[in-house]
């Protein structure tokens, strides 16, 4: 029976496009208890991860996916006819951090941490749906504010907006940066 | 990132790049009263008269912390009364501030570059080689001229066809609305130009068309074409989905 559980997941992981949450799965197995659900899960994840398999499980915006393993990559571009992927510009990077560090938050506050005015790059992210419009600010002019989606999490491969590191962790990247840069100028 | 590439200042108490600079200020372990920037600038100007290529985002970076220095630098040769420099902040504060905030976002941007990168590398079943731009395909709602332009089409390809005299029976609106509806409960969409060739009669054709837009009027269904050219699709709106309402 519970080897069966592990196959019943795993077949509805697969037929998912999106990436498919624990509640969903509980929603449909309602035979089994929940627990055995999770464990069912955990054991489908190890398997994955020990077998030698060219597919992995991943997790990704709450939820489990099928996807290739990133070793496979070339393979898999060459089958698709494709070079690659669109990456984003710099620019939509720094719109995407400043929204990510700072939601919610509004396009003049955007534009002011970056010094450069961001409406362009702003339509383009929402339009991409990387972030989306959550209401609007109570203070002169009610401009709209903003949050990250969760496709901006699929699309770094994030679980949950808790996994990049907090600012504090940030800055002490910073400091250890300026750190190795200074000591690297001593030795010159 | 590529250090290498950037400008690098060259001054006696101080060799890198000029954002390390404004940092090791802030950190007040360089004295601004130290730094010459007329050397800087100078030195700088000299060096984009022998470059051949301008990168503009990092010549526009290079000018916005020279600036910044500038007026750190101005602001502390000013001569101040002490009642005055207290209500004010240190100018240093301020703009190290915002530019800390705004190395913190760099930082951060790098960091969501390398997971692109990773993510990029690992395929999803989700993935189509897209048939369009490398832009998102943005769907257009279809307007009323355009379902009007469709339908004299197909009027005009069902003349030719219809030679025999129609016999009359009657059609009402109601039921080709919820016959529109069923078809459309069943089938998620109907493709706008098929529907109306599989229609008996020339009258039968217009009762369907004005029950389609007294139905996209009243909001129950939304007419949605892909890109200028391609068939257009009919779809029940649900109430739940307010995804392409905006």
């Amino acid at each position: 029976m519970k080897n069966r559980l592990k196959e019943v997941i795993e077949s509805l992981i697969f037929i998912s496009l999106e990436p498919l949450s624990l509640e969903k799965i509980k929603n449909v197995l309602t035979e089994f208890p929940e627990q055995e659900i999770g464990q069912a899960i955990n054991e489908l994840l190890e398997s994955y991860i020990s077998n030698e398999r060219g597919i992995q499980i991943i997790q990704s915006a709450g939820g489990y996916l099928f996807s290739t393993k990133p070793e496979h990559d070339s393979w898999v571009k060459r089958l698709l006819k494709v070079e690659r992927k669109n990456k984003l510009s710099s620019a939509a990077l720094e719109v995407l951090s400043a929204v990510a560090y700072h939601q919610p938050i509004t396009l003049a506050e955007i534009s002011a941490l970056r010094g450069v005015d961001s409406t362009h790059t702003l339509k383009t992210l929402l339009q991409k749906k990387l972030i989306k419009i959550v209401g609007r600010k109570r203070s002169p002019g009610n401009p709209l504010i903003y949050r990250t989606s969760d496709k901006f999490l699929t699309h770094f491969g994030l679980n949950s907006i808790k996994d990049l590191p907090s600012p504090e962790e940030l800055s002490k990247i910073l400091e250890e940066e300026s750190i190795i840069e200074e000591e690297d100028k001593s030795e010159h | 990132m590529d250090t290498s590439a950037t400008y690098q200042v060259k001054l006696e108490v101080f060799q890198g790049p000029l954002d390390l600079l404004l940092f090791l200020i802030r950190k007040k372990k360089i004295d601004i009263h130290d730094i010459p920037i007329a050397t800087i600038t100078r030195e700088y100007l000299e060096y984009l008269n022998h470059k051949e290529r301008i990168n503009l985002d990092r010549e526009a970076e290079f000018l916005l912390i020279a600036t910044l220095l500038i007026y750190i630098k101005s602001q502390m040769l000013i001569p101040r009364e002490k009642a005055l420099e207290d209500e004010e902040e240190d100018p240093r504060q301020i703009l190290v501030d915002r530019l800390l905030d705004y190395q913190k976002i760099k930082a951060a941007s790098v960091l969501l570059r390398e997971k692109e990168e990773e993510e990029l590398q690992t395929w999803k079943r989700t993935f189509l080689p897209s048939l369009y731009s490398q832009e998102e395909m943005d769907y257009m709602e279809v307007s009323l001229f355009d379902l009007a332009e469709s339908f004299f089409a197909l009027l005009k390809r069902k003349e030719k066809r219809e030679t025999k005299t129609i016999k009359g029976k009657e059609f009402s609106l109601e039921e080709k609305m919820k016959k529109i509806i069923d078809f459309l409960e069943e089938n998620s969409f109907l493709d706008f130009l098929d529907y109306f060739d599989q229609q008996g009669s020339f009258e039968e054709a217009i009762t369907s068309f004005f029950s389609l837009l007294e139905l996209i009027r009243s909001g129950i269904v939304i007419a949605i074409q892909e890109s200028i050219f391609q068939p257009i699709k009919v779809w029940l709106r649900k109430k739940a989905n307010t995804k392409r309402s905006r």
